[in-house]
């Protein structure tokens, strides 16, 4: 090859690189656009659908005080108290000056999203800002181990396809899967928890204990939390030991597999390397749909747990028709939930060398 | 020449619900050591199962049914590929005996470099990282690739290119078998052309054998030495190229020679019917019913596969002495 024919190469691929980039760029661009619209209309959906629930929440407040004082006021005084209520949670205005005002605050207010009426004056903020590490917390541990578990399951129980055992494992996930997760659940605090007492099953954390970087908290915070993470990991679990399953059988019939094994290569890496390798793509993307799809699933384990998260924070503003509060859950979760999507979208070129090219 | 791989009685099928069903019956075939021996046959005659019996890949539903085949080493030690254990198996894989797949464009694995595909064989044969690096790069030589191929991914390269990554990949060892499964179905005609130069070259180079499964009787013109024709998964004749194109004498053979087009023109004349299926194989000789030479015995008789002179064999009642004798 002459030197020019190199240098003229050269070029082509630094010409192709400079091309890659700015695909790169415009797919970034793209995401970020997606994101932020997503964002946008969850947070408009919920605006206007939670106001759409019957019950106002000024008579509700309203009702709680007058049971609270445990004395009745007379009309004029009610409608004062209510009148000045509405003012401080801005429900006094139009329903469309209503949308804007909160739009505005939200944005350009530092994410000022109202006070709550469940915690007034606390800043709805804030008390998502709270909750929202127990959430987190429960949520992707319980997804990531349920993942690991059901991928490194399903792999051998699809590498092994024929064998009586996997068949058995087949089965009782395709159980497992169907089951609700709050049976799942309301069958952990049962049996574990209250029958046989091997786990605690409800709170936190034991009620003795104030939170302190001590390790019988610790100890005490984390087996608290075995139950609600197991729950949740049972059912995701057995659907990820399906798919991947599913996947590796589909992958053993592909012509690599067999090229695999007629160059006489051990069967583990044939299993690492050719069937493993190829299977984990698409399980890869299946974790990044599951996770907005679970959401859901954890928040009511919050609640039959007894955990502080956003599930029980939600349900609570649910009894008071807190709006501000319910439109900060769902803003936050759907943050959250597009937050770990990215990242998992990201993970792919990592994986497949054909997405690294064209993304 | 001494005989390299010696199959006796080789049966295989697919396993149904309630039986199996024989897609290969009771084959016999002596393949000669560096000779290219041509498989060829119409679609569903049972050679890709024979290919895959061979290498002892078959997979359920498809099932090994009865037979031996011998493997005879440099070194005169005979090894009956159906009786190893896995691990001995994966020993005299690649190291002596390779394949190259049918659908050799989905045979490189999309996720790792042609690097380690090449060479996580012969790193597991013993062969050191350089050496491995070294022998891939070679064998790359042999089907004029260049070395730097090795840091591309499948998906970088084009068909042609991926069939020769396979080929080097099965020769980089140096095997004394080479079967090679429909190697050039999915390629052009000037690809086709020159991969099957190469492969030709290697033989010449390496003093590999090389079975080549195909239908397609042109290739088959081209590059083998003998041709062993099947039907309905047996074999039905068997020959030099020669003797085969010229003087076909199974009635099949005829037919399948004179339906090529030639240079001379003429008439093509077709076979009538079709193939059967391995559910519905006829009685007495499979091909009976789209015989032209039909006589008495064939529809109750299993014609065997009979020398005619030292290098020719052939299995139709119309060359067996004493059947016609009965007749």
């Amino acid at each position: 090859m002459t030197a020019n024919s190199d240098t003229r190469a050269g070029e082509a691929a630094a010409e192709r690189q400079d091309a890659g980039r700015r695909e790169v760029l415009r797919y970034a661009l793209r995401r970020f656009g997606v994101y932020l619209f997503t964002l946008w209309a969850a947070i408009t959906v919920a605006f206007f659908i939670f106001r759409l629930v019957p019950g106002d929440p000024m008579n509700i407040l309203l009702g709680n005080l007058t049971r609270a004082e445990g004395r009745q006021r007379d009309a004029a005084a009610e409608e004062a108290i209510i009148a000045r209520y509405r003012h401080i949670f801005g429900m006094d205005e139009p329903l469309p000056l209503q949308y804007v005002n909160y739009l505005r605050k939200a944005v350009l207010g530092g994410l000022d999203l109202g006070p709550s009426f469940v915690e007034y004056p606390a800043q709805t903020k804030d008390l998502v800002f709270r909750r929202m590490p127990w959430t987190l917390g429960i949520f992707t541990t319980s997804v990531l181990l349920a993942w690991i578990v059901g991928t490194g399951l399903g792999a051998l129980i699809g590498w092994l396809q024929r064998s009586r055992l996997s068949q058995i494992a087949v089965v009782i996930s395709t159980l497992l899967q169907i089951t609700p997760v709050y049976l799942v659940a309301l069958g952990l605090i049962i049996y574990v928890g209250y029958t046989w007492r091997i786990l605690p099953a409800g709170g936190p954390y034991a009620r003795h204990l104030q939170p302190e970087w001590s390790w019988e908290f610790i100890s005490s915070l984390l087996t608290h939390a075995i139950l609600p993470m197991l729950s949740n990991m049972i059912v995701i679990g057995a659907g990820f030991t399906l798919g991947m399953r599913a996947l590796m059988i589909s992958v053993l019939g592909e012509d690599y597999l067999t090229f695999a094994r007629a160059k006489g290569l051990s069967p583990f890496t044939v299993l690492k390397d050719y069937a493993f390798r190829n299977a984990l793509i698409p399980q890869v993307t299946a974790l990044a749909i599951i996770v907005g799809a679970t959401l859901n699933g954890t928040f009511i384990i919050e609640v039959l747990f007894q955990l502080p998260g956003l599930g029980t924070l939600f349900v609570q503003a649910m009894g008071l028709r807190d709006f501000n509060t319910m439109q900060a859950v769902v803003l936050f979760s759907i943050f959250a939930v597009l937050t770990l999507t990215l990242i998992v979208d990201l993970a792919l070129p990592l994986l497949d060398p054909r997405v690294r090219r064209t993304a | 020449m001494p005989t390299l791989l010696e199959i006796r009685g080789l049966s295989a099928g697919l396993r149904g619900r309630r039986s199996v069903t024989q897609v290969v019956s009771e084959v016999d075939l002596d393949v000669e050591a560096g000779e290219i021996l041509g498989v060829v046959g119409e679609s569903g005659c049972g050679k890709s199962t024979l290919a895959t019996a061979i290498m002892r890949l078959l997979v359920p539903p498809q099932v090994l049914q009865s037979g031996a085949i011998t493997l005879w080493l440099k070194d005169g030690v005979g090894h009956d590929l159906l009786q190893l254990s896995d691990s001995e198996l994966r020993q005299l894989r690649w190291r002596h005996l390779s394949y190259i797949p049918q659908g050799s464009m989905n045979s490189l694995n999309p996720v790792l470099r042609v690097e380690q595909q090449m060479t996580d064989t012969l790193i597991q044969h013993g062969l050191s990282i350089a050496e491995a690096r070294s022998r891939a790069a070679a064998a790359l030589e042999l089907v004029n690739l260049e070395a730097k191929i090795l840091n591309s991914y499948p998906h970088e390269l084009s068909g042609g290119m991926r069939q020769r990554v396979i080929i080097a990949a099965a020769v980089s060892m140096h095997p004394a078998l080479i079967v090679a499964d429909e190697l050039t179905t999915a390629l052009d005609v000037v690809t086709q052309r020159q991969i099957l130069q190469e492969l030709a070259g290697i033989r010449d180079e390496l003093g590999a054998t090389i079975i080549l499964i195909t239908h397609d009787m042109g290739v088959v013109a081209q590059i083998a030495d003998r041709v062993a024709v099947m039907y309905a998964g047996k074999i039905a004749e068997l020959g030099s190229v020669n003797d085969i194109f010229e003087t076909p004498l199974h009635p099949y053979s005829q037919g399948l020679i004179g339906s090529i087009p030639r240079e001379s023109g003429g008439r093509i004349e077709g076979l009538p019917g079709e193939a059967p299926s391995p559910w519905n194989y006829p009685t007495g000789c499979r091909f009976h019913p789209r015989c032209p030479n039909i006589f008495d015995p064939c529809r109750e008789r299993i014609p065997a596969l009979q020398t005619q002179d030292s290098a020719r064999w052939a299995a139709c009642h119309l060359y067996d002495a004493e059947v016609a004798a009965d007749a």
